[in-house]
């Protein structure tokens, strides 16, 4: 049965093939505006500050960490 | 008397609404457009050895296996100049420049780049400490808040860690004074400042506790760029 080889936050090739984010690096990061940690959903490219109620989406291997960019969570 | 677009129009007819906004702006482009060759020629080379001087500087304050944060990394072009056993982690506000950046790691196979992220740079992702050493390459004189800035970057390296700075810090006379004064004149087009004083991080360093000035020196040729470095109390 084949299987998820891992769940790397990679979903398409990048420009020139490049990059996706390291691991622990991903790990590590916290939400700009709370500075509170961070729930990376790899289905959706996201990472989710459940405080700042935000999404901020890894666009082909690039998170983008700004709260004017991320998608506002509802409840 | 006669625009000088009515006479290189040629039909003597006069100029539409606006025209003499877009003259004035030409005349900026063309301004810039004379100086571009020599930036190019010069002054990227002048910047160039700023990045390489400022990636060694932390290459060697993180030392082996330490993680680096290039803030305002852009394209990348000082990504290959640091010791390869060290961890890069770049960030810039552009994404577009960030893609260059990615092209950038693919092409040369940068297998010590962690990651390139799209962020504000007085509200970084980071946590406290997560650092070892910071670089910030002709950053300064560009942000509109260089002191929240520096403060943002302070708190994500760690106790006893370095901040590296490369920029331009005005000079009071000479033929760099000089060159400044025309670069002031056209710094809208150039896209920073080049009478940024050095007492702006002067000033930030001396109200920040823990923070102590080891090194400041000009990049030569021309000394028109200058490296600094910080360090945190252990």
């Amino acid at each position: 049965m084949p299987t998820t080889p891992d769940d790397l936050p990679t979903t398409s090739p990048a420009p020139g093939g490049a990059t996706r984010v390291d691991r622990r690096l991903l790990e590590i990061l916290v939400c700009p505006v709370t500075k509170g940690s961070l729930t990376y959903d790899a289905d959706r490219q996201e990472l989710v500050s459940e405080a700042a109620k935000l999404a901020y989406p890894i666009r082909d291997g690039i998170p983008i960490m700004l709260p004017e960019e991320a998608r506002p969570l509802d409840g | 008397m006669t625009p000088p677009d009515a006479r290189v129009d040629g039909r003597g007819a006069a100029p539409p609404a606006g025209k003499a906004a877009i003259t004035e702006a030409g005349q900026v482009v063309e301004a810039y457009g004379r100086w571009a060759p020599v930036y190019d020629l010069a002054f990227a080379a002048v910047m160039r050895a700023g990045r390489a001087a400022a990636a060694a500087a932390a290459s060697a304050a993180a030392g082996p296996g330490g993680r680096i944060v290039d803030v305002g990394v852009g394209t990348g072009l000082e990504l290959p100049m640091f010791d390869p056993g060290v961890r890069l982690t770049g960030i810039d506000l552009s994404e577009p420049m960030l893609r260059g950046a990615q092209r950038r790691v693919a092409r040369e196979r940068l297998g010590n780049v962690d990651g390139l992220l799209v962020m504000d740079a007085t509200r970084l992702a980071f946590p406290d400490g997560a650092f070892d050493a910071a670089v910030v390459p002709y950053v300064l004189t560009v942000v509109p808040e260089p002191h929240r800035m520096m403060d943002e970057i302070r708190r994500v390296v760690r106790p006893g860690g370095e901040i590296v700075l490369v920029n331009h810090f005005g000079a009071e006379r000479g033929p760099v004074a000089g060159v400044e004064a025309f670069l002031g004149r056209h710094s809208a087009a150039l896209g920073w400042h080049p009478q940024f004083p050095f007492a702006v991080l002067g000033d930030w360093i001396a109200a920040t506790p823990g923070i102590r000035l080891v090194e400041r020196r000009r990049i030569r040729p021309f000394g028109l760029f200058n490296l600094v470095r910080l360090r945190l109390a252990p």
